[in-house]
């Protein structure tokens, strides 16, 4: 995705997520400060601000880890891409899968690098008109699952003998290119070094 | 009724010599005195001076002695002398010449009305150095394997003004598209006569009536440029064939060309002469780009060069992929939605269990099937013990209509059958595709059979009533989008006579870019229901059969090829359609 399409689109739209998420969050903190009889006492006010806060962090973290997941994909820095799952974690792309690390960074490498896939992700848009992302996370606070609708540009590369397809590479077209509606369903997991994809799907 | 001129080898089978420079030159000797034409040249250079500034470009002095001898300064250099020949279009003036003792020359357009200039700078032998350092840059092997193509015409187009000592005019002629989808008659005062089509911005195809009978129509690159609203420069360059350059002046309020053809042709004989020509348009079809595009701007030039890219194969070769690495339908995995099935409709498995033959007319195949299931049948000649087993898939384009494919014997040269089966009335019709044609054993070439079924439950067979050739097909034009997307791998299909027809590749902005030809093939089954077969000869040598529907737009097909990579192939075509509109030509082409 180009800078103007972060700006405009999607890095538009995670930002404008979070922004409601944090508005929320400062709105609720104030009404429950109106309510003198409701006020918990001053040390559990102070731990379910920390939860809060905590909740709010990790919420966050994990638009944050999906929003570089599809920048590393657009932008084609897989190996990127690949650190940001957990090792036994699984992927599954419009038909494109893999189950552990190994074989997720092994997909990048051929079907996405090599473009030897059948479809690949080239790039993701979100539309006004589509529902808002659902980021839920466990009560012990390290596990978490997520939905984040998007529109995808899926890049089939042209078929290798076909004349149309030659001639069109003359032009400069190497791929069909269409944008398709869908969401990303995807769990995580919270380990030392924060938030990790342990299983994400496009669908 | 035009003259009819046949000749035995159609333009992309003529094997044009690959000359040497020195051959060029000496080929070119006689444009030292101008061209020649049948009409009188214009005098109205005679006596003048003209200065021409262009852009970026060549700097061009011209004393003009008489109607036919003139002198020339290039970028203040020592004037040179050439003869020359101009004419007259609409008060635009198209002048031409070479440079003695060069391979290169000019053809100018002059607009004195507005002093605004186009230069062609037109050489030869310039192909190979400007391929070798276009590879080069761009870090591929240069396209050489055809030879040098010192024959091909290059040209260089500049565009400026009369320099007459005031201030410079700010407007330049601009490149265009506003031509696109113009189909014209033409007839020059030399008496060729041709049909062109301009349906894309980047190339132009043509029919050669007088020369090539109107057989079959050939594509070349071509520059489309605006004068005015109704004045157009067109030039085209028959790369790949003889090279030859053709450059006019179209007047579309009087209907009337002025032009030059520079060349050699299959004899590798001079052709330079200039011709002035009436008009008549045959149509004008739809364009794809949007509004308020004008197709001013150009990026690189493209060229396709079929004659590179067609990997020619042994026959050893051909034979071990016909018998050793033949797939139909990835053998019962599905031939998928991608290339150009991405639209291909759902595949019909309900003949499953049934048996029927297919019986061909006068001497054709008569062929027994049992179909397994979805995905296999068994097949025999009838009178044959031996059933065989093959692949195949089946669609429904119409209403009770379908159309299968399979392999058929593993022997060299290797056939299919494409099949229809009209349920409504008991009719069938079969393509036979075979590997092979007296050019090249990696190309394809189909057999069209008429005839009737014969099924349980399915209706009598009339005696007489066929499927047959038609003709109804000729000068319509379709777009046909194989996959989603935008232009997605989308083309349009001209079909400009009864046994050719031309495809263009759109470019990302809709507009026409690439284009070739190849023969064509037209059979009708029912109103606005046809098969349309297609052999991509001198070109990737792909059989391509549709059964196409106009009352849905959409089609079911097969394609067959033969490659090093992937073999011997049966796989599926499946593509939304729009009309883009019609010529009327079947008048030239004397079929009315």
């Amino acid at each position: 995705m180009t800078e103007s399409k972060m700006n405009g689109t999607r890095r538009a739209f995670f930002l404008r997520g979070g922004a409601v998420l944090g508005a929320g969050v400062a709105a609720t903190a104030t009404a429950t400060a109106l309510l003198p009889g409701a006020l918990p006492p001053g040390a559990d006010r102070l731990q379910e601000l920390q939860r809060d806060l905590t909740l709010h962090q990790d919420r966050e973290a994990i638009r944050q880890l999906h929003l570089t997941f599809t920048a590393a994909v657009e932008n084609q820095a897989y190996d990127t891409a690949v650190e940001l799952f957990e090792f036994h974690a699984a992927l599954e792309l419009s038909g494109a899968s893999a189950a552990g690390r190994t074989a997720i960074r092994q997909l990048f490498a051929t079907q996405y690098r090599q473009q030897l896939g059948p479809v690949v992700h080239n790039a993701y848009r979100h539309s006004p008109l589509q529902q808002p992302d659902l980021i839920t996370i466990s009560a012990d606070g390290a596990q978490a699952t997520a939905t984040f609708h998007c529109e995808v540009e899926l890049s089939t590369p042209l078929p290798p003998n076909s004349t149309l397809a030659q001639m069109a590479r003359l032009q400069g077209q190497m791929a069909e290119r269409h944008w398709q509606v869908g969401r990303f369903e995807a769990r995580y997991v919270k380990g030392a070094g924060g938030w990790k994809i342990a299983a994400l799907r496009f669908t | 009724m035009v003259t009819r001129n046949y000749r035995s080898l159609q333009m992309h089978r003529i094997p044009y010599t690959d000359l040497s420079e020195a051959q060029v030159a000496q080929a070119l000797r006689p444009t030292v005195s101008g061209p020649s034409s049948k009409s009188a040249f214009s005098d109205v250079l005679a006596g003048k001076h003209l200065k021409i500034v262009t852009d970026d470009g060549p700097r061009l002095e011209y004393n003009f002695r008489n109607s036919r001898e003139l002198e020339l300064s290039e970028n203040g250099a020592k004037a040179i002398k050439a003869g020359y020949g101009a004419m007259d279009s609409g008060g635009l003036t198209l002048l031409s010449h070479m440079i003695p003792g060069s391979q290169r020359g000019y053809e100018v357009v002059v607009d004195p009305r507005t002093r605004l200039v186009t230069v062609f700078e037109v050489s030869f032998s310039g192909y190979a150095a400007a391929e070798t350092a276009a590879a080069a840059e761009a870090k591929r092997a240069p396209q050489l394997k055809n030879g040098h193509r010192n024959r091909e015409a290059q040209r260089k187009i500049w565009f400026g003004y009369v320099d007459d000592g005031t201030a410079a005019p700010v407007a330049r002629h601009l490149y265009t598209n506003r031509l696109e989808g113009k189909g014209m008659h033409w007839k020059q005062d030399n008496d060729i006569e041709l049909l062109e089509f301009y349906v894309s911005i980047l190339y132009s195809n043509f029919i050669e009536l007088t020369r090539f009978g109107g057989e079959m129509t050939v594509c070349a690159p071509t520059d489309y440029i605006m004068v005015n609203d109704h004045q157009f420069i067109y030039s085209r360059i028959e790369a790949e064939f003889s090279g030859t350059l053709t450059l006019q002046l179209i007047d579309l309020f009087e209907m009337a060309q002025k032009g030059v053809r520079l060349g050699l042709n299959e004899k590798d004989e001079l052709e330079y002469y200039m011709y002035s020509g009436k008009g008549e348009p045959t149509g004008q079809i739809a364009s794809f780009e949007v509004f308020g595009n004008n197709g001013e701007s150009r990026g690189p030039r493209r060229l396709y060069r079929p004659f590179e890219t067609f990997e020619v194969m042994t026959d050893d070769e051909v034979k071990d992929q016909v018998l050793n690495h033949a797939h139909a339908f990835g053998d019962g995995h599905g031939s998928g939605a991608a290339g150009m099935g991405g639209y291909k409709g759902e595949l019909i498995t309900k003949f499953a269990g049934k048996s029927l033959t297919a019986r061909m007319d006068d001497g054709g195949p008569v062929i027994q099937y049992k179909f397994i299931d979805g995905k296999q049948l068994k097949w025999r000649y009838e009178g044959n013990s031996n059933w065989r087993d093959a692949w195949y898939e089946m669609y429904e384009p119409d209403a009770d209509l379908y159309f299968f494919a399979h392999l058929l014997d593993a022997e060299f040269p290797r056939s299919c059958a494409m099949v229809a089966l009209d349920i409504k009335n008991g009719l069938s019709t079969i393509v036979k595709g075979t590997t092979g044609t007296p050019f090249r054993n990696n190309e394809t070439h189909p057999t069209y059979y008429f005839g009737i079924f014969q099924m349980d439950g399915a209706p009598t067979p009339p005696q007489y009533l066929r499927h047959k050739m038609t003709d109804e097909m000729v000068g319509e034009a379709y777009t046909w989008n194989y996959s989603p997307g935008n232009p997605g791998l989308t083309s349009m299909h001209l079909y400009a006579t009864p046994s050719t027809y031309s495809w263009i590749i759109f470019q990302a902005d809709g507009s026409g870019g690439l284009q070739w030809s190849s023969p064509g093939w037209y059979s009708k089954l029912r109103d606005g229901v046809y098969i349309m077969a297609w052999v991509e000869e001198a070109c990737n040598g792909t059989l391509g059969v549709i059964l196409l529907n106009r009352k849905i737009m959409h089609d079911a097909g097969f394609g067959y090829h033969v490659g090093r990579q992937g073999g011997l192939s049966l796989s599926v075509i499946g593509a939304r359609a729009r009309h883009a509109g019609k010529f009327e030509v079947m008048k030239y082409l004397g079929l009315v």
